[in-house]
């Protein structure tokens, strides 16, 4: 059992989220900004973070992403880096090529594509936590 | 404002090619102006028995011949690739020609008799070729040269300074020193060689004009209609105003949205302290009144017009004169063009239609330039909206898709037969919806430039190898064989790495989509000169031959996959056309009904392949 903090602005995706990783036994909690989920984050760290990538921005996520893990991450959030993060993006269905787990490019473990498949989901998540 | 030399602008371009041709021609007239002497004083002395001075006479001829040659050799040597520099050195070729000329024809007078002498009207042709080459001052300084060396010959015979040769036995021996005689020859001579002279130079004078006219026409219509960059017509219209008034200066200012303030968008010769002089309010400026109403504007002389706006930095620029035009658009005034001399009274009336002309030219290119930067600003607004809606379109089903998912996996308990039917039939319409909305996204992305990334080189093998193994899991679900036959060479290709996913993605999925189980699908890469080849070769339904030519239609399927009940939305072969093309590339197919399809891409090779290996 593991705590998962999930960043996801649509309260529809957060709650099949939820539903999976709750039937696979892990705790749950929800963010629905950036800026929520750092205050979570900061609360009680979690062991996997599932960021939505279009928030308040189209690039929220990446930008949060950035902040924690990124080449010049924000120093009051070092001790976050190495909490895995999975990402929930819609871009990667169409740019499979472009969007690989890239340290120069995204600081990110892995992705997982919305409306996301939750076998593929589970398994990723289980995967990440492992490390 | 952009500021930037004319480029193809040359404003003395056309006269040192002008007179270079001219002094050419004086050249060439040259040589029968020696061989006719030469020959005619053998021919008049020999044949017709007249008691020319032979010796000098064939010498005079003789040394004509010898100093063309010599200028023949000057004038290849003149050549300098600036047109300044060449225009000086012909420049000074020109004027020792005409005054060797002139020492020559002096020469040949004296010979023939002076002041008696048929040869005289010669004198006029010379006359008239040195107005064509030189018109202005200096074309009556040769005349009155002309005049003096007729005149002078006449004293100086008469007075027994000079030998006389009396050519023509027929002719009185004492005419040449008679007073009456050798005035009224000498005045009727400066008469005609005057009024030949004048009424040459006029015309000379007009033609140029009218050249440099239609040059600085020629100029801006070609410069105008070469381009579609707003910045580039305006300095075109400015540069080619300022050329066809033989003008060093010129200046666009095209109004505002308000209508009231013209703003400064092109400017030829100015100094940058007048360029940034300040803004020009209509209401205040009574020029630009007169000029939007439609009319051309006058000004001669700037120190005495009150209608300035601003005629302290007017003076300081050295402006004497000016003319202003408007640029009348279609419906509306689009601004002012303005030409500028430090001359009073430079321009006429018609050299102000003149500039109407070139203005009317300018506003349709502007015109033009406007609606192409109008179209770009919407395009780039609707690739904006195309991605908005989108992701507000994908958001919502995604989710919901999400969500049967999850209930579909029992993961919030178990589902009976019935519901579990029901939910499957609504995420197959969903699956089916999502599918057309990213469709739609490619195709509104495809059909909008502002939307795609630039095309830069890509790797064609790995980018097809993505693709294969995107669709090795369909296929294998339908026990179709998906082989992929690779190159081994690096083949490189101008396109997008989304775009050739796009491409593949489709075309795979569609083989895999349309054949039965059991079936084979191959994706061959191939090279075939300077074009990278790509064949997607199926054992399905194949495609019914009447359903061919309407097969790259949006929205269209064949008949035989709709009769089947495949889902698609008929948007993918579009889509993939459209890339395709974009990329400089062809798509084909063939098929044969319940045999097959073989689409084949062909998309030329970028130049990076010649390149050497960066490994």
């Amino acid at each position: 059992m593991a705590r998962i903090l999930v960043i996801d602005d649509d309260p529809d995706m957060v709650l099949a989220t939820r539903l999976c990783l709750e039937s696979a036994g892990h705790e749950v909690e929800a963010a629905g900004d950036s800026e929520d989920g750092l205050k979570k984050l900061k609360a009680s760290p979690p062991d996997l973070i599932v960021l939505d990538v279009m928030m308040d921005s189209a690039t929220a996520g990446f930008q949060l992403a950035l902040k924690l893990r990124g080449p010049n991450p924000d120093p009051a959030l070092g001790r976050f880096s190495k909490i895995p993060i999975l990402m929930l993006t819609a871009i990667h269905t169409t740019t499979p090529l472009r969007f690989g787990p890239d340290k120069d490019y995204l600081p990110v473990d892995d992705f997982v594509d919305k409306p996301f498949e939750p076998d593929d989901f589970l398994h990723k998540v289980e995967a990440l936590l492992k490390r | 404002m952009v500021e930037r030399s004319l480029g193809s602008y040359q404003p003395d371009a056309t006269l040192p090619r002008d007179i270079a041709s001219t002094s050419s021609r004086l050249i060439l007239t040259r040589w029968a102006a020696g061989a006719v002497v030469v020959l005619a004083t053998v021919l008049c002395s020999r044949v017709l028995g007249l008691p020319l001075p032979e010796t000098p006479l064939v010498a005079t001829g003789g040394v004509i011949l010898l100093y063309n040659a010599v200028f023949v050799l000057l004038s290849h040597r003149a050549y300098s690739p600036q047109p300044d520099e060449y225009l000086r050195r012909i420049r000074r070729l020109v004027i020792l020609q005409v005054g060797l000329d002139w020492i020559s024809m002096a020469v040949f007078l004296h010979l023939t008799g002076g002041v008696t002498s048929p040869g005289i009207p010669l004198f006029l042709i010379h006359m008239l070729m040195v107005t064509i080459l030189l018109p202005g001052p200096s074309s009556y300084v040769y005349v009155a040269l002309g005049i003096g060396a007729v005149a002078t010959l006449a004293g100086l015979e008469a007075a027994g300074l000079l030998t006389h040769y009396a050519v023509i036995p027929a002719l009185p021996a004492g005419l040449y020193r008679d007073p009456i005689y050798a005035a009224a020859a000498v005045v009727f001579f400066g008469i005609a060689a005057l009024a030949t002279v004048t009424l040459a130079a006029s015309i000379v004078t007009r033609l140029r004009e009218r050249e440099r006219q239609i040059n600085g026409l020629f100029q801006t219509t070609r410069a105008v209609s070469s381009t579609l960059s707003l910045p580039d017509v305006l300095q075109s219209l400015a540069g080619g105003a300022a050329i066809a008034l033989s003008s060093a200066r010129a200046s666009i200012r095209l109004l505002d949205e308000t209508g009231e303030r013209l703003t400064l968008v092109a400017a030829y010769g100015l100094s940058s302290a007048y360029k940034e002089k300040g803004p020009v309010e209509v209401s205040l400026n009574p020029l630009a009144q007169e000029a939007l109403a439609g009319r051309p504007v006058l000004v001669r002389n700037t120190a005495a017009d009150d209608r300035l706006q601003y005629p302290r930095e007017v003076l300081d620029e050295g402006i004497q004169s000016l003319v202003v035009v408007p640029i009348m658009g279609r419906n509306r005034p689009l601004g002012i063009l303005r030409v500028y001399s430090e001359q009073v009274n430079r321009f006429s009336a018609a050299d102000a239609e003149f500039v109407m002309t070139i203005a009317r030219q300018g506003a349709v290119a502007i015109e033009n330039a406007m609606a192409h930067e109008a179209l770009q600003r919407a395009d780039q607004e609707r690739a904006q909206f195309v991605r908005t809606v989108t992701h507000e379109l994908r958001s919502p089903v995604g989710s919901a898709q999400s969500l049967l998912r999850v209930l579909l996996k029992q993961l919030t308990g178990e589902l009976n037969d019935r519901q579990r039917d029901v939910i499957a039939r609504v995420e197959a319409r969903l699956n089916a919806l999502m599918a057309l909305i990213n469709d739609l996204l490619a195709l509104a992305a495809s059909k909008t430039s502002g939307f795609q990334e630039k095309p830069g080189a890509v790797e064609l093998e790995p980018a097809l190898r993505v693709a294969v193994e995107v669709g090795i899991a369909e296929a294998a679900e339908k026990r179709i064989a998906l082989r992929f036959e690779p190159l081994g060479d690096r083949l490189t290709v101008q396109a997008t790495i989304d775009g050739l996913a796009l491409v593949f993605g489709n075309l795979i999925g569609n083989a895999v989509k349309y054949t039965s189980e059991g079936g084979q699908v191959t994706v061959r890469l191939m090279r075939q000169k300077d074009t990278a080849v790509v064949t997607v070769a199926d054992t399905g339904i194949g495609i019914p031959a009447e359903d061919m030519p309407r097969l790259w239609e949006e929205f269209f399927r064949a008949g035989n996959a709709r009769k089947a009940g495949i889902i698609g939305t008929g948007l993918g072969l579009s889509i993939v056309r459209r890339l395709v093309e974009s990329y400089g590339g062809r798509i084909s197919v063939q098929s044969v009904e319940r045999q097959g399809t073989t689409f084949t891409v062909t998309l030329p090779l970028s130049s990076a392949n010649t390149e050497p290996d960066p490994d």
